[in-house]
This record gives C-alpha cells, sequence and structure tokens, in this order.
C-alpha cells in the first residue's frame, strides 16, 4: 500500500509557543491568567493526500513549510492571546475568529505581532476570510479552543468529560490547488466559489483509515463521557453521523445547553460551523443481549460523497472509529 | 409486492390513515421479472478490497418479539417525474424466501425498500438475505444502536454474503430508517432503504413522546443523481475514480415519487403519499431526511403551527412549536416527527421542500431542486 499518513493535526511544540498539544488529562486549570504567545507562518506549498498524491494548499503553520490544518491554540479564559504572525504568501492575509470582532489584516512578506484577550470559553475557528471563504477552504484556518477555569468542562456549568477531542472537518479541491500553484497565489482572488468540487474529505488532516489514529478515534470505557469540538473549516455542508450512542449537543457556535440537551446521531455542520457534542460512553441501548467487552463502531459524514477519496474507496473518507469498552493507550491531544 | 408484512404490527392500524412505506412505493417499482435496470451489469466479488464476506450464525441468539425477511435485488427500476432510474433494494422476502435462485425477491422490487415496524421494547431480528447476483449487502438500522456485530458496517465487523439475522432491541420508540452499509454512497443513492419505526410500547396511535394521532404518513425524502445509477456494486472500491465524490441529482422524491408522480398521488382515492385528513385531525409526519444534500422543508400556513416532537428517534427536552409557515433545514439522515392540526380545510395543501448543493464554499446556499408534497383537508 502506498498509503501515507503524513498529514498532521494538532501542532508540534515550536519554540515560544505555549498553546497547543494538550489533553485533558493533562489540562489543569493555571490559578492566573497568562499571555500566550502563538507564531504563526502563512506559507504555501504541497501537502500530502491521503491516496499518496498531492495537492497544493495555503496553510497557517507554526513552521515555514505547510501544515493542515494550522496550529491548535488551547488557552484559558482570562488569558490573552500573542499572536506573530509572518505572512511569506505574495498575497494580504487575515487572521480572524469566528463570532468574535478579532480581525487582523497582514500586507504580502509582513510580519506582525497583536495581542487579543480569550474570548469566551468555546471552540473557534480561526482563519482568513477573504474571498467568500476561498482562503479558508484553501487552507487558511485553525482551531482555537478557550478552556474555562475549570478543568472538566467546556463552560461554566457544562456537562463533565473525561476526554476532549477536536474534529476539524475539511474538503480539498485539487483543482483550485494548481491553480493557484500555476497562476499565484493572488489567484484566489479570483477563484469563483461555487466552483469548488472537493475530492478529498479529512476529518483533522487526513482520512479513513488514517483517522484511525488516538487524537481522532474517540475510545473510553463506560461511562467515561468525551466532548468532541468539531468545527467545519471547509467548503461542504456536513452532516456526521454517530453509531453506538446519541450524542448530547452541548453548544452550538458558543451558544450553550445548560440542563437536558437536545440528544441527536447526527450533528449538522454548516461552514464555519463549531458544535460542541457530549459522546456519553453509554452501553449501546439497542444491543441484546447487552453489550460487553470493546465494541467497535464509525463515525462518518452521512452526505455521503464525503466517505471517498479521489472519486472512491469507499469509506476513505470524513470517518473515523469509535471504540467503547477501553481506554485508549495513547491519550487524545487536542 | 412488499404489501405484506411478516409482524402483527406492522399495519399502523388504531383509527390511523398511513401512507407509509413499504406499501409498494405507489405502483413503482418493477416487481418480479423487472428486468435489469438500464443495462447496467453486476457481477459478484472480484477482489476483496476491503469488503469482508461473511454469514455468520447470530451470537446468542434468542427467539424475537417481531422478525423481518428482506432479500436483496438490483434490477429494479422505478419512474420518479417520469424519468425510468434503475433501482436497488430490499424485498420482503418473506419466510419462504431464500436459498439458491429463489431470492425470494426476483430482479426487481419497491423503492423505498419495504417499512420496518416494530414496538418499543421489542426484540427483534432483522433476516438479510443477500445471494442475488453474489452481491454482498448489509443492513444497518440507522439510529439503532446495538452491539458491534449486528450493527452492519462491513468495515468494523462484515459484509453479507448468504444469510445473517441481525438482532437488536428497539429500546426507544422513533423514527429512524435501515439502509444497506456496503459502498454506501452508492448503495444507499441506489435505493437501498426503507424506514424504520418503533412505536410505543402501546402500538401505532401516538408519536414517540406520547401525543396522539389521528393520521399518520412517513416520508422518505431523497435526490437522485441519474449519471450514478449504472454502477457496478463495487465501485472503485478497489480504487479508481467512480465520481464518487460528485453528486449532482437531477431527480427529487418523496418516498419513491417524484413530482409528477406526486402530482397524481394526490387525486387518488387512496393516497401513497399525500396526506388526507379530515378537519380536527392530528397530523404526525415522520419525516425521512433520505438524500444526501441539504434540504429546507416549508409548512404552508394553512397547516397551522408544526411541533416538533422528536428528532433522530429521541424526543426532544421539550416540544419545539414553529409558528405556522415556517421552515426546517436539515442535513442528511436526519429525522423528524412533526405534529400539525389540520384545522383549516384545503385540497394540494403544499409542503415544500428545496434541495440545495452540498459544496457551500461562501456560506450562501444554493438551491438545485424543488419537490412539493401534499396535504388535503376534509
Amino acid at each position: 500500500m502506498d498509503r501515507r499518513y503524513f498529514l498532521k493535526s494538532g501542532i508540534a511544540g515550536a519554540a515560544g509557543l505555549v498553546a497547543g498539544s494538550t489533553s485533558l488529562l493533562t489540562w489543569a486549570p493555571r490559578a492566573y491568567a497568562a499571555i500566550v504567545n502563538v507564531n504563526i507562518n502563512a506559507v504555501a506549498g504541497s501537502v500530502d493526500m491521503p491516496d499518496g498524491s498531492s495537492a497544493y494548499m495555503l496553510c497557517f503553520s507554526s513552521s515555514n513549510t505547510p501544515q493542515f490544518h494550522g496550529p491548535t491554540i488551547v488557552v484559558q479564559d482570562g488569558d490573552t492571546v500573542n499572536v506573530n504572525l509572518a505572512n511569506s504568501l505574495s498575497i494580504d492575509t487575515v487572521f480572524a475568529v469566528t463570532g468574535t470582532g478579532i480581525k487582523e489584516q497582514i500586507a504580502a512578506g509582513g510580519t506582525t505581532s497583536f495581542s487579543f484577550n480569550a474570548p469566551a470559553p468555546g471552540t473557534y475557528l480561526y482563519y482568513d476570510d477573504q474571498n467568500n471563504g476561498v482562503n479558508r477552504v484553501m487552507g487558511l484556518n485553525g482551531i482555537l479552543v478557550v478552556m474555562p477555569n475549570s478543568s472538566n468542562q467546556s463552560f461554566s456549568g457544562g456537562p463533565s468529560f473525561t476526554r476532549q477531542y477536536k474534529w476539524a472537518l475539511h474538503t480539498i479541491d485539487v483543482g483550485w490547488g494548481n491553480t493557484v500553484q500555476t497562476s499565484g497565489h493572488s489567484a484566489v482572488n479570483s477563484l469563483d466559489p461555487d466552483s469548488f468540487n472537493p475530492y478529498f474529505f479529512t476529518l483533522n488532516g487526513t482520512s479513513f483509515p488514517y483517522t484511525q489514529n488516538p487524537n481522532t478515534v474517540i475510545e473510553g470505557n463506560i461511562g467515561e463521557p468525551a466532548l468532541i469540538r468539531l468545527v467545519n473549516s471547509g467548503g461542504m455542508i456536513h452532516s456526521p453521523h454517530f453509531h453506538a450512542n446519541h450524542v448530547e449537543i452541548t453548544s452550538i457556535n458558543r451558544e450553550n445547553f445548560t440542563g437536558q440537551r437536545k440528544e441527536k446521531d447526527i450533528v449538522s455542520m454548516m461552514p464555519l460551523d463549531a458544535r460542541d457534542v457530549i459522546f456519553p460512553f453509554k452501553t449501546p441501548p439497542d444491543a441484546w443481549p447487552s453489550a460487553s467487552g470493546v465494541q467497535r463502531y464509525p463515525m462518518h459524514c452521512h452526505s455521503e460523497m464525503s466517505q471517498t477519496r479521489a472519486g472512491g474507496m469507499y469509506p476513505d473518507g470524513l470517518h473515523t472509529g469509535i471504540v467503547i469498552g477501553q481506554s485508549p493507550a495513547t491519550e487524545p491531544k487536542l | 409486492m412488499g404489501k405484506k408484512r411478516r409482524n402483527q404490527d406492522g399495519n399502523t392500524g388504531g383509527g390511523t390513515n398511513a401512507s407509509g412505506m413499504g406499501g409498494g412505493g405507489g405502483g413503482m417499482g418493477g416487481g418480479m421479472g423487472g428486468g435489469m435496470g438500464g443495462g447496467c451489469g453486476n457481477v459478484g466479488i472480484l477482489g476483496n478490497c476491503g469488503v469482508n464476506t461473511q454469514a455468520p450464525a447470530t451470537p446468542n441468539r434468542v427467539t424475537p418479539d417481531a422478525e423481518f425477511f428482506r432479500t436483496t435485488f438490483m434490477g429494479g427500476n422505478a419512474t420518479i417525474n417520469g424519468t425510468n432510474v434503475s433501482i436497488w433494494g430490499f424485498n420482503d422476502g418473506g419466510g419462504m424466501g431464500g436459498g439458491m435462485g429463489g431470492g425470494g425477491g426476483g430482479m426487481g422490487g419497491p423503492f423505498p425498500s419495504p417499512a420496518i415496524r416494530v414496538r418499543q421494547g421489542d426484540i427483534v431480528h432483522t433476516h438479510l438475505n443477500a445471494m442475488m447476483m453474489m452481491v454482498p449487502h448489509t443492513i444497518h438500522h440507522h439510529g439503532i444502536e446495538p452491539d458491534t456485530f449486528n450493527d452492519g458496517v462491513g468495515h468494523y465487523s462484515f459484509d453479507v454474503l448468504g444469510r445473517y439475522t441481525y438482532q437488536w432491541l428497539a429500546s426507544q420508540a422513533g423514527t429512524y430508517f435501515y439502509h444497506c452499509h456496503v459502498n454506501t454512497v452508492l448503495h444507499a443513492e441506489m435505493g437501498m432503504y426503507g424506514a424504520l419505526i418503533i412505536d410505543p410500547p402501546n402500538g401505532p396511535g401516538a408519536a414517540s413522546d406520547g401525543t396522539s394521532y389521528n393520521v399518520e404518513a412517513i416520508w422518505a425524502v431523497d435526490d437522485i443523481d441519474t449519471s450514478w445509477h449504472c454502477l457496478p456494486w463495487n465501485a472503485a472500491l478497489c480504487g479508481g475514480d467512480a465520481g464518487l465524490n460528485n453528486f449532482n441529482p437531477d431527480l427529487f422524491c418523496i418516498t419513491g415519487l417524484g413530482q409528477a408522480e406526486l402530482d397524481v398521488d394526490a387525486s387518488a382515492a387512496t393516497p401513497a403519499v399525500a396526506i388526507t385528513a379530515n378537519r380536527g385531525d392530528t397530523v404526525l409526519l415522520r419525516y425521512i431526511m433520505a438524500g444526501y444534500i441539504p434540504q429546507r422543508v416549508t409548512f404552508h400556513r394553512d397547516l397551522g403551527d408544526i411541533t416538533i416532537v422528536a428528532e433522530d428517534g429521541r424526543n426532544l427536552p421539550s416540544k419545539k412549536t414553529l409558528s405556522a409557515g415556517s421552515s426546517v433545514f436539515m442535513t442528511a439522515a436526519e429525522r423528524y416527527e412533526f405534529i400539525f392540526q389540520a384545522n383549516t380545510s384545503g385540497t394540494n395543501i403544499p409542503i415544500d421542500i428545496e434541495f440545495f448543493n452540498y459544496r457551500n464554499v461562501s456560506g450562501s446556499l444554493r438551491n438545485v431542486g424543488n419537490i412539493q408534497g401534499y396535504v388535503n383537508v376534509n
């Protein structure tokens, strides 16, 4: 098999970067607010696709090589985020955060530093909002997570969980990449958003079976709820479907639900959406006799075109596993 | 074909007026001798390519409270908005069906596939006989959450070539559906799905939350890209580009009927899809979003306030009432239980369904089709 698992999600520990790679088990709220430095480079280049081919993308990266998605920024309520942004592209870049007024524009080739106060606890997309979504879909995006000052909730008063995950949903049109590579970065200004036709459908930067990794597969024992932060950075309306348990809808675009929450087996995901759900890790309710031992299931988008890569190879798309009945060998990182 | 049900609960009964799925799709479907759809060829297993065919015994098998028999067909046809479309699906195979050559269903069958209907608390057996043309299939009961072995997803258990009996517990009343999970992107598109209803313990006559109804309808609303309907069962499973990332539906249907057929159906003595009620009736519409691209459902204001009591087989924490004329936006495979009062007399009161392109970079919805279902209030 020539399949490769080169697509990395999350962030490596770049120098000066305080935010990033954290699992809940290693997350302990600080008693004080911090200034969190984040270094981001807007870069372009070829990114490996799950079938071994490559696609030209524009990325927010913690290094000088393309990184898809950008580094996950994890901060705490009350923190100040200081972003050092270098734009290596030949076009202006924007750093905006969904649902907030945070927005900075950096000229081609320029560098800048700016700070913002961490917005309310929740899940956000940071992205380049230019050209009606084209720049974002070309890859200029990443996830910002603001934790509350309590370790096992996504917001004060929210449901408790044992583990948390981020799921970045994305779609890639290789033809768009070819155009931008051939004609220059400014081609994004003339790409018609309605011409988008995705060829790869990714979850945390890769697709099944490479999504079967500890940061993406949700795994746990009965009674160990997982919080999943779903973010749609791509150019498709998705319909993630959970087998094994219905999920509780916890937050939709930072609107938090307290009390009894709606239970769904489908979580509708519009572009730019961030939806937090609790996968309860209950005994699957419809097994007879009651299921015991380790049980394995899929989570997949039910807009089934997303279950392909390069036009076929079902189910090698936006799909990952659910494992009930054991702790993960490696704890997940955001 | 497709009329008989193997389960005593299969008939909605109880004074209800069901326009259910499983009624043969309103005369749709080829039935026996439907012939090969459009000359599309399907041959059996050529290489495994991720397909894991087995036909094991059901672990911990018990005597069920309800059972259903499903054979497969891959040579059916349906007429949707006047266009002939090749269809695959499940037939009600009967207890006697099966065996090599029998298959119980022939080449054709209904679209959508016959409903499965049980009561909360039932232990259910779904007997799949996937012998036809030596092509593997599965049944995944969508929204039902059994053990891995009975979930019908080959990549986590097995695909069925031969027979398998899925054993599961109907733990929660609600509106579900079932579909094949082999090369799902293609097999579900080809029509391999049917309604799955779990009534409350007392049987039909009440929605999942206990709200009584006089009239019930089950709609499965689907989008069809006819350019996909001549692919082999294993299209691109072993590699290659079959264009399965690229879905451009050109036909739309409610429970197998396109607009032309719906317009005829609405004036039939006993419509298959159109909802017929008397003034004062409480109507339950079980809506199964069976397509791949987003839908927006708009209820005509003559239908009054619309109350959602359940979604995805779960009662809402509190009922949600929408004012008359409201819309509901939904994505693939959601299900809704809508309740409204038939208080205004009218003929062909519309429920409008818009379909939108799944590709959406800018955030602006782009309409790619429409269909209109009807309510007649006497």
